[in-house]
């Protein structure tokens, strides 16, 4: 599974959306499941696939796709 | 959490197998996207796999709702229908004291109390050595005080089982490596603290002490926290250890609603022992102080101290009869004697057929029953012919042996009796009672050659502990299978208008212990029967007939002129369900399942039978 692949369907099991509606313009205010408490099992989620340790302040809720990807790619996993 | 599941092949209606498979991998990498999958699926998993219906109110002083969907899914794995309940947090004492509170509206069977000292007094984690002589003491006081008048007022108003948790000693303790020898030191501080916490449990009826520091310890003190998370959202532990945290949960449940494991049936070849015995022959076989032999012994050394707490064992081996009894009766390396099985299949029937045929022989429930087998087919064919079984696969390696039984975490008893000890003895000399009864020409012959005294006792302190127990075990022979702790039962037994009696039988055979109780109201009209069960060991000897006309010629002794009893039928107590009718008693009314039954005392004629000997033991 390439790692886009494998970002949406994160993304989808977390957040409890079909992998299709994981898109760029996708934020934590237009989906209901993507509260403060499924953030942090987001944050959690991608740092156990990806084999990472993120900072504290990414728990900070108020995200958005761009902004993960963005995240995710300074530490050199490219979605 | 309801959505829509996501692509068709989630789309497959849950049956209990596969339900059992998926939380089978789950527990293999519990990460939270696996977790979450899960959760989706959670109202259809405890659909299959819930028998047991559990409310539990969690009350905490940190973020415990991450948890939720997690504890109900382990509950159903131990087949319990959990519905939860997460109370705002740091509210715990509003929570339990206040009737208005949401924890009172939900009702809970159980409410789990998971404070954190380091929450409610933190200076004991953070400031330690900055804290002056007595100071820490007066602290946990103040504390231990407001605990327990949150949780007596919460007894005034609930009989729930609460489940406290104790504390964590501190991942560096304050003084360093001094810690450990220095008198008065912070390691022993939360030791002590912890102790008391045990004596302030004990003055609250139903109240249980959960080891978490052990839990901590067992996973490594380092690794289970998660700062930031902790920082951050107040949640304590690391995502990665959620599903063996609620696992921790559940386990203490487990015992409080009657799903403890009762037998292990064992293969033979590969899993006492390294080899095939019908090959190599008995010499041939690994099994002794070297690798592999050393891991085999140290299985069977972990198997027989679960026997000893009361896990009856068996056999189902395919192999030629009599080759595993030879091992096992003249292998001088053998741990596991043939004393210890309490039945054998060695045959080359399917082991779900054996399996079936040693719950038949032992007069147990299937769902009582743990599979071990390291043969990966034989797992699959069991999980899929009996899904009620806990089907254990062995790994490859056998040095992993020991620690699978040590991850066992379904024969958990809140008290050890001395008929958990003895349970195996017992159940031996029933098959050899069997045997007698194939012998003999009638039923009442056989009877009388079993030669059998009952030794009645009547609200018998020291009984207390078993005969909550056996309302907490006994599924079949049993008129509701309403369970009791032991505060019930010692209400009842000390109310002056109840009795409890209690029932050990002996027999030529030996002593069987305790194998039925009752609880009776002792109305001046009617007396009624409250509880009615007995060890489906002794079924079938007339021990439920005599015990029930005991107490209806005591009730006529007494006074009264009826004796009233219930029959609630639950799926699992069948056996149970002629019961009155053969003893006399008329159905008298139903409302919805409850059957009301009654026996006329002033027309009731039937004696004891002159073949059983009948003790009284009065308090």
């Amino acid at each position: 599974m390439d790692n886009a692949t494998r970002f949406r369907s994160i993304v989808s099991a977390i957040l409890q959306i079909p992998e299709e509606e994981v898109t760029n313009d996708l934020t934590s205010e237009r989906v209901d499941t993507w509260d403060s408490l499924n953030h942090i099992n987001l944050i959690g989620a991608l740092e156990q696939e990806f084999g990472l340790t993120l900072a504290t302040e990414n728990l900070e809720k108020s995200q958005s796709i761009p902004v993960l990807k963005s995240l995710l790619s300074q530490h050199g996993v490219h979605v | 959490m309801t959505s829509p599941t996501h692509n068709a092949s989630d789309k497959a209606p849950l049956d209990a197998v596969r339900a059992g498979e998926l939380l089978d991998e789950l527990a293999q990498q519990p990460t939270l996207v696996r977790l979450n999958q899960a959760s989706a699926k959670l109202g259809e998993i405890k659909s299959v796999l819930g028998r047991v219906p559990v409310r539990l109110g969690c009350v905490s002083s940190f973020t415990l709702d991450p948890l939720k969907s997690v504890l109900e899914l382990q509950a159903a794995r131990a087949g319990m229908a959990l519905e939860s309940y997460i109370a705002p947090f740091g509210q715990f004492e509003r929570v339990l004291i206040d009737p208005a509170a949401g924890l009172a509206g939900f009702r809970p069977d159980a409410v789990l109390v998971a404070v954190r000292l380091a929450d409610v007094c933190p200076q004991l984690y953070s400031d330690f050595n900055g804290l002056k002589d007595g100071e820490a003491f007066a602290l946990l006081d103040g504390w231990f005080d407001r605990l327990a008048v949150a949780l007596q007022t919460f007894r005034q108003r609930s009989n729930a089982y609460l489940l406290i948790q104790n504390d964590e000693q501190p991942v560096n303790p304050a003084l360093g490596i001094a810690d450990a020898v220095s008198p008065g030191s912070q390691s022993e501080f939360i030791r002590t603290a912890n102790r008391r916490l045990v004596d302030l449990a004990g003055t609250i009826p139903n109240t249980f002490v959960l080891d978490y520091d052990a839990l901590v310890a067992r996973v490594g003190r380092e690794n289970w926290c998660d700062d930031r998370t902790r920082l951050y959202a107040r949640i304590p532990v690391a995502s990665r250890h959620y599903w063996r945290w609620a696992g921790f949960y559940v386990r203490h449940l487990r015992p409080l609603f009657g799903l403890t494991k009762k037998v292990i049936v064992l293969d033979a070849d590969h899993t006492l022992w390294g080899g095939v015995v019908g090959d190599v022959g008995m010499h041939g076989i690994q099994l002794g102080h070297d690798f592999p032999g050393n891991a085999f012994i140290e299985f069977q050394q972990r198997i027989l101290e679960l026997h000893r707490r009361g896990v009856l064992l068996a056999i189902a081996s395919k192999n030629e009869p009599g080759s595993v009894e030879q091992v096992l009766a003249s292998h001088e390396e053998m741990v596991l004697k043939p004393n210890h099985f309490a039945s054998m299949r060695v045959n080359w029937n399917p082991k779900p057929q054996s399996l079936q045929e040693i719950a038949e022989e032992l007069n147990l429930g299937l769902d009582s029953f743990v599979f071990m087998d390291d043969s990966p087919v034989e797992c699959d064919l069991m999980r899929k012919s009996l899904p009620q079984v806990l089907t254990v696969h062995l790994p490859r390696d056998p040095a992993g042996y020991p620690a699978i039984v040590d991850g066992l975490d379904c024969f958990d008893q809140w008290t050890i009796s001395n008929e958990d000890r003895r349970r195996g003895d017992m159940y031996r000399a029933e098959s050899e009672r069997r045997q007698l009864k194939s012998a003999a020409i009638d039923m009442q012959s056989f009877y009388r050659q079993l030669d059998m005294t009952m030794v009645v006792s009547i609200n018998q302190p020291a009984h207390v502990a078993r005969a909550s127990q056996m309302t907490n075990r006994t599924n079949q022979f049993n008129m509701h299978t309403r369970r009791c702790s032991e505060d019930d039962i010692r209400r009842l037994s000390t109310d002056g208008t109840h009795e409890v009696v209690t029932v050990a039988l002996a027999d030529k055979f030996g002593e069987n212990g305790i194998i039925g109780m009752a609880v009776v109201g002792t109305g001046a009209d009617a007396w009624t029967v409250r509880q009615f069960l007995m060890s489906c060991r002794v079924l079938g000897r007339a021990v439920e007939t005599t015990l029930l006309r005991w107490i209806a010629l005591r009730a006529r002794a007494a006074g009264a002129k009826r004796l009233l009893a219930e029959f609630v039928p639950t799926g699992k107590n069948k056996p149970f369900s002629g019961f009155f009718a053969d003893c006399g008693l008329s159905r008298a009314q139903a409302t919805g399942d409850i059957q009301i039954w009654e026996l006329g005392l002033e027309r009731f004629e039937e004696t004891l039978p002159d073949w059983i000997k009948v003790v009284v033991q009065a308090d």
